[in-house]
């Protein structure tokens, strides 16, 4: 390994001994690129974040908290931030919430910014997860990592080339054929925590839906009102009553198109297409033309099959 | 026309207008050919199969000296037969004498005259020859008329006539083999003596003669004259010509195969005169002759490769049968008066239509039963009794001398009928194929697994041969008389089982003038096509108790010998009968093909072992090995299975008090309870479960679709609908297990991160062993997807609701799986189910084809299963709605259905739509790719061909050599890295095409006993599914789903050289060592040993070693 860079573009190149082979996992120290500077709050920190690429595609963060517990204590690792990113980048921010809440509705606890809000308000019900165990996720291969240490002096240790390469460390998470057996396992929860977890979930649910009526602008059987005055007649809800209010009316073909009715569906044709006798003359005129046209193609295709010796039989 | 619209010229003035003629030729090609396209294409055709100008004036200076060269030939002087041959075999050549053979003693000599005439004669004489099969030369048709003073009156006796015609053709053929410079041989039509002629080839590079451009050869016939003694009377069919010395046979015999031979020797300048005729009033009549002998060459009625028994050097029938069709029939006065008569066809007819009025009239035409007669100019010359009497199939001449159908058994006649059929329906449905004009003139139908649906081959050397002496007498030969004989006792034995019997032959060889005799056919193939309503009957009646003693029922047990039976039948008849013993359903379909073996075994000797035939080998490819079903002891099958899941539904159905909502439809949708997963499902009971080792666990998950009734009630949100979903798979789980002891339910969560995805079922564990997983359909989730892929739809609700682009996407491929699961899957398998209810060789079929890809590494994920089912429909529907299983394409067997496919597969054009009217409710236009998203990609397709056209190759030859294991051997030289995987871990591996026994019985449980059964636990696909994912810019993934144990890949091209370094490249690399030059030291190269390492850690306890395929 001795002829191999030890440092490539700006990255330092961090050998992994594999059984028959070696890996190379390229280090950088992590910097906030300046277009969203007020974005992650600090969720990778200036200084004491070590940005990785190349990881193996099964690594954990047990493995790789392992494979830097030389330079120091680690904090966290965070997988593919660069790609989650990327895609939320298109979407609003306001929207920030909803997206982590949606990432992972089972496990995750509820929102900081909204419990602040609630405190007066009663608790809602907790959503009982499903069990789960310990599983490795697989990612694309050549995916990147954020490493964040708990001190920044362990970066520069991070950085500095390693004198030989290290073995690629191992947890506990099972892999290959029984990494499926514990995941077909794990797939088929006993059934009253599946229970648990539904009802929780519908409990939660029945809250977050009451409440966001409650402070919603309209409410049911009132009519949506703009500031002319002028009553919105929408359609949706059951039985003539609105979610939102007013009376349920327009279908749903005149909210999409616009259009209303199908009364010009039977439209007559204005004009005789054959009345004068020009009309008629083209009208025959063309239809020869036409013959021709597709007479000349018919040949032509004959042609290039005659040319690809088709017409030999045997 | 070219009037019309002065003014309006400069507008057209790019385009010129029609002349006339133009219009005329154009509207013509419309009206009297099929199409445009169809009639250009004919005459691209016809100057292919012509003889080319080039050659033709030296075949013509050849022809003149071989004239003058016979009109010089000196007389020989009287002398015995045999003598005269043995003069004759002192310079090389033999006489071909037929049997009888002429004795020491007779009292009769044979001489020589030159001969008084010679004319070119048949299809060159009227220059309307058509090229044959295998580039085999055209042939010239020489007749040489010998003086009617050798001949006496009573030459028609005792093959008399032949042997002087033997003789003199032996004398010519001496005297041509010395003078000039060319090549010699013997020909005879289907290796009867008496129809010898003499064939003249020109040797390349001869100085004196050569007419090698011409690409031809000459046929030298003698042929009687017409001043000859041998009276036309005597020659009836009813008329006994031989005598035979011996007591063996009766006394007198009519002999009419035997007396038409001799008349078809004054035939040939008649034939010539007649055609010539023909060609003249009949401006259309070359080009349709020309169609019709090549359709009829492509299908092998002619020479080729193959040749259908009978229909060997028949040219002048395909000229009789049009002369028919225009002169009309002759009036035979039958008992009921006259019969009605057929109208002559108008003489202004396109080439085209002539051509489909004998397709016509051939599909029409049954031979056995209606006798034909062309209309003469002086009425029959013999009673035409006598020929319907005589001759099993009739077809009489213009001159009503000769019968062109004398030795053509009715079986060929019937394919002849069929293959008429086919083409008339393809020319009558233009959309049915997708080249009408290559389907009926290019394609040859020699590939007999996709032309019949039972190819046996026979070997004719193992025949025993006891033949009476009438019979070789009769039919010239012994090979002869044996086809002639087996053809009949396999119509009669299969009946109307089949729709056709076709008995092929290889073409006569030519022979070396030295040898007399023929050379004998050693195999023959038997192709059956079957009448799917008759063919897998299993019983046989025969005629009644009553009349034990009559002739019938004594032909009955003639026929099947110790099978025939008297038995008593439920609606009280009793009546001689044979019964088909049959246990499984394969053996069902092999019913038509061991009644031929039972008939050749019994009347002609031949042992299954040598009349052998593709389906045993086809059948073992779908079937388990018997240590695994032994093992297994449970019986399965789809019957079964269907069972289990009516069992399901019913069950499901009395839970109703306990579910909130009234389960309304329960819909499968599986390959397994359609008939068509390779394999037929096997159930596993928990206790057996334990007990058997892993590598043959393999318990197949059938998803079934529960449809509730609508309710308000349900939440307008999709992640609160998956949670409802858990609610209740979880009710209907815990009260299923309560009616039900010995069942087992849980529910499955899929760890998708896809929050709209229902990735949740009810998995249902039977306790005969079955395993099914449902899936609640809800309607609403597709209206909420939509709303998130295209918020403009969302016009209501939480308006302050957004999605961002991640979740859109998510709705995207969770919208896509719901149409797929929800409302495509339960109407393809209604769909499919319908198919196999219908045709019966379709489920065959599709479980050769899916047998055949997975063994090929291409099903799933490449191609998914579903569209193999669609594929497989394609022979079976063709491209129109009304299609009945009788419909002369449709395949009646899984082989042929398999070979057919495969023929499809090899110039699968996948760029194109394959549009099959497969579902009656919609049109197909929705979402035609549901199917096919997933691939195949064009690496796939490329591949596919390529077996394709091996594996159809190979079926070919497979015919010969019975081998087609072969076909499902996969090589893998051409792929870069195979991963060889445990084979003792994987529960699907006693499915593996070589699956080895050893590996269950040995005790290789590797230390892990699993007490739970986990039905529908397959660790290969999810094994296949994550390196693809985590490799997807690296490598390409294949492996056989059915119990493969190896995954093949290849490595993505563009790898290979080095690229500069960056941080998301998606692959894993290394840096380039640093010795290189320094610009070179900001790139990096794909780290290929280290994604190899990767690869065995992702797969620890699967992969046993990983072999690279080095290549530079």
């Amino acid at each position: 390994m001795s002829n191999v860079p030890k440092c490539l573009s700006g990255f330092t190149v961090i050998p992994i001994a594999y059984p028959s082979s070696s890996h190379f996992i390229y280090a950088r120290v992590h910097a906030a690129s300046k277009s969203k500077t007020f974005k992650p709050n600090n969720v990778l920190p200036e200084g004491r974040t070590l940005f990785l690429v190349n990881v193996p595609p099964d690594a954990t963060e047990r493995e790789l908290i392992l494979l830097f517990k030389h330079c120091g204590t680690v904090e966290r690792v965070l997988f593919d931030l660069n790609s989650t990113d990327a895609l939320a980048e298109h979407a609003s921010d306001s929207d920030e919430e909803m997206a982590e809440a949606a990432e992972n509705p089972d496990t995750e606890a509820r929102p900081r910014k909204k419990r602040k809000l609630q405190t007066s308000e009663p608790t809602p019900p907790e959503v009982i997860p499903l069990p789960s165990s310990s599983l490795r996720t697989l990612r694309k291969t050549g995916s990147c990592a954020h490493l964040i240490f708990l001190d920044s002096s362990s970066l520069a240790k991070a950085l500095s080339s390693p004198a030989s390469p290290k073995p690629w460390p191992s947890s506990e998470e099972p892999r290959g054929l029984s990494h499926y057996m514990a995941k077909y396992d794990n797939e088929r929860p006993p059934l009253d925590a599946i229970k648990a977890h539904a009802d929780s979930f519908m409990e939660r649910f029945e809250f977050d839906l009451s409440k966001s009526k409650q402070e919603a602008k309209y409410r049911k059987g009132e009519a949506i009102m703009d500031e002319d005055g002028f009553t919105l007649v929408t359609r949706g809800g059951a039985y003539g009553q609105t979610l939102g209010g007013g009376v349920g009316v327009a279908s749903k073909k005149f909210m999409l198109t616009g259009q209303t009715g199908s009364i010009r569906k039977k439209e007559k044709k204005k004009e005789k297409e054959v009345f004068y006798a020009f009309q008629k003359a083209e009208k025959q005129r063309k239809a020869l033309l036409d013959l021709k046209k597709n007479f000349e193609a018919d040949k032509e295709r004959v042609e290039k099959l005659k040319e690809s010796r088709r017409f030999k039989p045997y | 026309m070219t009037q019309v619209g002065f003014e309006d010229a400069n507008r057209h003035s790019r385009e010129e207008p029609l002349t006339g003629h133009e219009l005329r030729d154009i509207k013509d090609a419309a009206d009297l050919y099929q199409s445009g396209s169809f009639k250009l294409q004919i005459d691209a055709l016809l100057p292919n199969v012509r003889p080319k100008e080039s050659g033709r004036e030296q075949l013509d200076r050849f022809l003149f000296a071989l004239h003058t060269h016979c009109i010089s030939i000196p007389s020989i002087e009287p002398l015995n037969p045999l003598a005269a041959a043995k003069a004759l075999s002192k310079q090389g050549v033999a006489v071909p004498f037929a049997f009888p053979l002429p004795s020491r003693d007779v009292k009769w000599k044979v001489a020589f005259e030159p001969p008084r005439e010679i004319c070119i004669v048949g299809s060159w004489g009227n220059g309307i020859t058509v090229k044959k099969q295998n580039g085999s030369r055209f042939g010239v048709d020489l007749s040489v008329e010998m003086p009617e003073i050798l001949f006496q009156e009573k030459d028609y006796l005792d093959g008399r006539f032949f042997h002087k015609k033997s003789y003199y053709l032996a004398v010519l053929a001496q005297s041509i083999s010395t003078a000039f410079d060319v090549d010699t041989f013997y020909s005879s039509v289907h290796g009867d003596p008496r129809l010898t002629s003499l064939v003249l080839r020109p040797r390349n590079g001869s100085t004196s003669h050569d007419f090698f451009k011409s690409h031809a050869e000459v046929h030298v016939i003698p042929v009687l004259s017409s001043l000859s003694p041998l009276s036309p009377s005597r020659l009836f069919p009813s008329h006994s010509n031989v005598r035979m010395p011996s007591s063996s046979s009766p006394p007198s015999f009519p002999t009419p195969i035997y007396n038409n031979a001799i008349l078809l020797s004054t035939y040939a300048n008649e034939a010539l005169k007649s055609t010539h005729g023909l060609k003249n009033v009949l401006p259309a009549f070359h080009d349709a002759y020309t169609l019709l002998r090549v359709w009829a060459n492509q299908r092998g009625y002619g020479d080729g490769e193959l040749c259908v028994r009978g229909f060997e050097g028949k040219g002048s029938f395909w000229a009789g049968l049009l002369r028919y069709l225009i002169s009309g029939e002759e009036l035979v006065g039958t008992e009921s008066g006259s019969a009605k008569l057929r109208k002559p066809l108008g003489k202004g007819l396109s080439s085209y239509q002539l051509f489909k009025a004998a397709l016509d009239f051939l599909a029409k035409q049954k031979f056995g039963e209606t006798p034909v007669f062309t209309k003469t100019t002086n009425g029959h010359r013999c009673p035409p009794e006598e020929y319907i009497t005589h001759h099993p199939a009739v077809f009489v001449d213009a001159t009503s001398t000769i019968n062109f159908l004398s030795d053509v058994p009715l079986t060929s006649l019937d394919l002849l009928s069929h293959d008429a059929k086919e083409t008339l329906e393809q020319l009558s449905n233009p959309g049915t194929c997708s080249d009408t004009f290559a389907e009926c003139f290019l394609k040859n139908r020699f590939k007999l697994s996709s032309r019949f649906d039972a190819v046996i081959r026979v070997d004719l050397s193992q025949a025993s041969r006891n033949q009476s002496t009438s019979a070789l007498v009769e039919y010239g030969s012994s090979d002869a008389a044996l086809l002639a004989s087996i053809s009949s006792t396999l119509r009669q034995g299969l009946g109307n089982r089949t729709q056709a019997i076709a008995i092929l032959q290889p073409v006569t060889p030519c022979r070396p003038i030295s040898s007399a005799e023929s050379p004998s056919t050693f195999t023959v193939h038997i192709g059956l096509i079957y009448d799917p309503a008759h063919a897998f009957r299993l019983v046989d009646h025969g005629p009644s108790a009553e009349d034990q003693d009559s002739n019938v029922a004594k032909e009955f047990r003639y026929l099947w010998g110790s099978r025939a039976e008297l038995r008593r039948f439920k609606d009280g008849r009793i009546t001689e009968s044979v019964v088909w013993e049959v246990t499984t359903s394969d053996e069902r379909a092999h019913i038509p093909v061991s009644i031929v073996q039972h008939l050749l075994q019994l009347h002609f000797g031949i042992s299954a072992k040598y009349a052998r035939t593709l389906q045993t080998p086809f059948d073992s490819i779908l079937r388990l090995p018997d240590d695994v079903r032994c093992l297994h002891r449970a019986t399965g099958g789809y019957k079964a299975a269907l069972t289990a899941f009516d069992g399901v539904v019913k069950n499901l159905k009395t839970l109703d008090e306990q579910l909130p909502l009234a389960l309304l439809n329960v819909n499968p949708i599986s390959e397994y309870l359609r008939y068509t997963s390779t394999f037929a499902p096997l159930p596993i009971p928990v206790s057996a479960s334990t007990e058997l080792p892993e590598s043959l666990r393999f318990l197949p998950t059938i998803p079934i679709i529960l449809e509730f009734e609508k309710s308000s009630k349900w939440p307008d949100d999709l992640k609160a609908i998956q949670k409802i979903k858990l609610a209740f798979f979880e009710i209907i789980a815990q009260s299923l297990m309560t009616s039900n002891t010995g069942l087992k339910a849980s529910v499955a969560i899929d760890d998708s991160s896809n929050p709209f995805q229902g990735c949740a079922a009810l998995e249902i564990f039977t306790a005969e062993g079955w395993s099914f997983s449902a899936f609640i359909w809800h309607d609403r989730e597709a209206t909420l997807l939509d709303r998130i892929i295209d918020p403009s739809k969302m016009f209501v609700g939480p308006s302050n609701q957004q999605y961002n682009a991640r979740e859109q996407c998510e709705a995207k491929v969770a919208k896509e799986l719901y149409t797929r699961r929800f409302i495509h899957a339960p109407r393809h398998h209604r769909a499919i189910a319908n198919l196999c209810h219908k045709y019966s060789a379709y489920s065959g079929t599709v479980r050769l084809v899916k047998r055949w890809l997975a063994a090929h590494w291409l099903l799933q994920p490449h191609v998914s299963e579903e569209a193999v089912e669609i594929i497989c429909a394609l022979p079976f529907v063709g491209g129109k709605q009304k299609s009945t299983e009788s419909a002369a394409t449709v395949p009646h067997s899984k082989e042929r259905g398999f070979s057919l496919v495969l023929e499809f597969l090899t110039d699968w054009k996948w760029e194109e739509p394959l549009c099959l009217p497969l579902y009656k409710d919609d049109p197909p236009a929705a979402a035609p790719e549901v199917w096919t998203s997933n691939g195949p990609d064009a690496i796939v397709v490329r591949r596919l061909r390529a077996f394709a056209k091996e594996a159809s190759k190979a079926l070919h030859n497979a015919e010969t050599k019975i081998d087609i294991k072969s076909l499902f051997l996969h090589s893998t030289d051409d792929y870069d890295i195979v991963i060889q995987l445990n084979p003792a871990v994987l529960p699907r591996y006693y499915q593996n095409i070589n699956a080895e026994s050893s590996v269950w019985t040995r005790d290789s449980h590797l230390g892990m006993t699993e007490s739970t059964p986990r039905p529908g636990f397959d660790p290969l696909p999810l094994f296949l599914a994550d390196l693809q994912t985590t490799f997807a810019d690296t490598l390409k993934f294949f492996a056989d789903p059915l119990g493969g144990d190896r995954i093949g890949a290849i490595w993505l091209p563009g790898l290979e050289s080095p690229r500069p370094f960056r941080a998301l490249a998606g692959f894993s690399s290394k840096p380039l060592p640093k010795g290189d030059k320094a610009k070179d030291k900001e790139l990096v190269m794909l780290n290929r040993q280290a994604v190899l390492d990767d690869i065995g850690r992702l797969g620890a306890g699967l992969v046993q070693k990983i072999i690279v395929h080095e290549r530079m």
